[in-house]
């Protein structure tokens, strides 16, 4: 049964792992804010997905739970927060980000590069025989979602973009507990969303005060207390 | 039971303040629940010292001289600020500070964000001292940022947005990096302890069996952790986050902040690098604790030197005491920790206090730059003004004041281990906030003043500083002997003792 087979399990992984390290790159090159928010609902939903075929693969019915958890609130609520708030606000396009577009995608890869040399070093060659290797070879997106994330809340001048690229460092770091670990234990993972939920709350309503207050959603403005 | 207590106090008093109607009701609460909250920690304390740690929930909660002198500390501190908080909001109100929110919130709103969010930021802190999972530790710290970002932006001033988005994002990102680290920890233990559930990131589990987990992972997650709890604790360079909150935060909540709040951050760190020095050596930390460490003092200097506004100047000094606190961890040995712990209390009192200090001559003078006031704060604030000058000499480490002991201590243990360069520094650093510290507050609060009113005794306020006051210049000369136990008891543990 191919259902069974682990082979096909990490294929499908690897898979999914390449196409949200793509929807990561996308993100950096996109400019509409609303597309950015629907691209990192699709990033979660796959991670959500990652999850639940480990938990298949593996028999470990506990991932379930992370999945369904990341499911309902970083792919469906999330976006939906976020969504809601570009309407809110009125700001739908991101200017000029300090590094162009162009230059910003050859960062990202340069990025993943190096995200890929760091997880050589976890790689361990030994352990890879069955089905408990599954997804150890997702490390380096994890990782480079984790550096780009990064790279993305430098780059934007936009508030919300910067609360964009905290939650696909967030991403990053969900994927390498699932590569690594399976996950952390239940409750800390249900703390962590809990966290993360209170903390894009918290960052929107500053995102829309300091849009009445400053007129504009520029961080770069944001520059009056110095020394 | 204790433990619970301990935690639940300040969630009860959160959700009696949120329910009030009418300021008294959350003042009482507040009052209350912080007075109650001390007593316990100080049942706490008698309780560890007596029996060594303690847990609750199956191990869930747990607390060994080390939580319970943070514990106790965030519980002193809790307390002094609700005290002086009373009298501070009702200055406030008197003086129609309130209206100038551009939001246009009303007083009664703002008062019941106080009262509610400072026991819910309070809680926080007990949790990551109290909570044995690393994981739960770092969900509770990630609560502390979450629950103050509203106390930063209380005022509503376009300033104050800015610090608090700046310290929602920089905190934010840190704690995103030490997340990553815990979750590494985990990792590297994970084929030692070969478990799925909660203990298996229980640290009393980890610290038994940390000699065998996979170095190199080990080594990474340090680094993490260092960069994220540090950039919570603000040690540079992660710390640019510090002066704009503290300066725009109600003064009540900036004396938490800079002490308690750091001490928590710290007490992460320290819990991380206890695991770290037993899988790899001390040395491993160590070194990178250093580097961070003496960064933090020497890039403290030159925004102390020139500083304008004295609350800024507070939080750089915040930033150097951080540095140093650092440093004493990297020195590491039995004295350093000893230096580390001892530090730690007495910072906790004067820096609390300073920051009191500092809001009363903010509210008397309705503002906080050296040069709009000029000098002469004494003859027209005699006590808070005094005190000011008297906190400002105990803090730059001036004798008899506790903190040189400390200082020296750390200065020792550096020597003794044969940090020669690091110990220079500290020195030279050292000597730089002397000046500025001194040369600054000393204007500020000597010389000739301007013309007006001599204030009176404000009963809230002055007496929570006359309390602090009592207690830091007791402790330049005796500490209860209990309390220095504690003290010993938890430097033994950062060095890795039992």
């Amino acid at each position: 049964m191919i259902w069974q087979d682990p082979q096909f399990g990490n294929r499908l992984i690897t898979m999914m792992a390449a196409l949200v390290l793509v929807l990561q790159i996308m993100m950096v090159a996109q400019r509409w804010l609303v597309t950015n928010f629907r691209a990192f609902g699709l990033q979660s939903f796959l991670l959500a997905s990652i999850a639940a075929t480990i938990a298949h693969f593996n028999h470990a019915p506990q991932i379930y739970f992370v999945a369904a958890l990341t499911l309902v609130f970083k792919a469906i609520l999330l976006p939906l927060v976020l969504e809601r708030l570009v309407t809110k606000i009125e700001i739908r396009q991101e200017i000029e980000p300090f590094v162009n577009i162009p230059i910003s995608v050859i960062v990202s890869g340069l990025l993943t590069l190096l995200a890929y040399v760091v997880a050589e070093s976890f790689h361990r060659p030994e352990e890879a025989i069955g089905p408990a290797s599954l997804g150890h070879n997702t490390l380096a997106v994890a990782i480079a979602l984790f550096l780009i994330g990064f790279f993305m809340m430098i780059n934007r001048r936009k508030a919300l973009t910067q609360v964009l690229g905290l939650l696909c460092l967030e991403n990053g770091i969900f994927l390498a507990a699932i590569s690594l670990t399976y996950g952390v234990p239940l409750l800390i993972e249900l703390g962590i969303t809990f966290d993360l939920l209170v903390a894009v709350m918290v960052l929107g309503i500053l995102v829309y005060r300091i849009r009445e207050t400053f007129d504009s959603m520029d961080v770069s403005k944001l520059s009056r207390l110095r020394g | 039971m204790l433990l619970a207590a301990i935690l639940t106090v300040p969630l009860a008093a959160a959700g009696l303040s949120f329910a009030a109607r009418k300021r008294p009701a959350m003042e009482a609460a507040n009052l209350g629940a912080f007075a109650a909250l001390f007593v316990l920690a100080v049942a706490l304390v008698a309780r560890v010292l007596r029996t060594g740690s303690i847990s609750a929930w199956n191990g869930f909660l747990r607390s060994d001289s080390l939580s319970a002198l943070v514990v106790l500390l965030t519980a002193f501190v809790g307390l002094i600020c609700s005290v002086y908080a009373v009298g501070y909001f009702r200055d406030d109100e008197r003086n129609r500070v309130f209206e100038e929110d551009i939001l246009g919130e009303v007083t009664i709103s703002k008062l019941r964000k106080y009262y509610t969010l400072t026991p819910l930021f309070v809680f926080s802190m007990l949790l990551v001292a109290l909570a044995d999972n690393l994981g739960v530790m770092w969900v509770a710290l990630e609560a502390t940022t979450l629950t103050s970002v509203f106390l930063v932006t209380f005022y509503g001033r376009a300033t104050s947005l800015e610090a608090a988005w700046k310290y929602a994002i920089i905190g934010g990102v840190g704690l995103s990096m030490a997340l990553l680290g815990t979750i590494l920890t985990y990792y590297s233990a994970h084929n030692v302890l070969e478990t799925e559930t909660l203990a298996g990131l229980n640290w009393s589990v980890l610290v038994t069996h940390a000699a065998q987990f996979d170095k190199t992972t080990m080594k990474l997650a340090f680094i993490l952790i260092l960069l994220g709890y540090g950039t919570k604790a603000g040690i540079a360079p992660m710390h640019t986050w510090k002066p704009d909150a503290y300066s725009e935060a109600p003064v009540p909540a900036a004396a938490i902040l800079s002490s308690a709040t750091l001490n928590c951050a710290l007490y992460g760190l320290v819990r991380f690098y206890i695991l770290a020095s037993r899988c790899l050596e001390p040395d491993y930390p160590g070194r990178l604790l250093l580097l961070f460490g003496v960064l933090s003092m020497g890039i403290s200097v030159p925004f102390v030197l020139i500083q304008s506004n004295f609350r800024r100047l507070l939080a750089y000094h915040t930033i150097d005491h951080a540095g140093i606190m650092v440093t004493a961890l990297g020195v590491g040995g039995p004295l350093g920790a000893l230096g580390l712990t001892l530090h730690m209390t007495f910072h906790t009192v004067a820096k609390s206090l300073l920051f009191l200090c500092a809001g009363t001559v903010y509210q008397h003078f309705r503002t906080d730059l050296f040069r709009k006031i000029k000098s002469g704060v004494i003859r027209l604030l005699p006590f808070a003004g005094a005190v000011f000058f008297m906190a400002t000499l105990a803090i730059v480490g001036t004798p008899p004041f506790s903190l040189f002991q400390s200082e020296f201590v750390i200065l020792q243990a550096a020597f003794a281990g044969g940090h020669y360069l690091s110990a220079v520094l500290f020195v030279v650093f050292g000597v730089g906030i002397f000046a500025g510290a001194v040369m600054h507050v000393g204007g500020l609060v000597l010389g000739p003043a301007e013309a007006g009113t001599i204030a009176r005794w404000y009963p809230w306020r002055d007496s929570a500083v006359l309390v602090s006051t009592a207690i830091l210049v007791l402790m330049g000369f005796w500490l209860p002997g209990p309390v220095f136990h504690l003290i010993q008891n938890a430097g033994r543990i950062v060095a890795g003792g039992p």
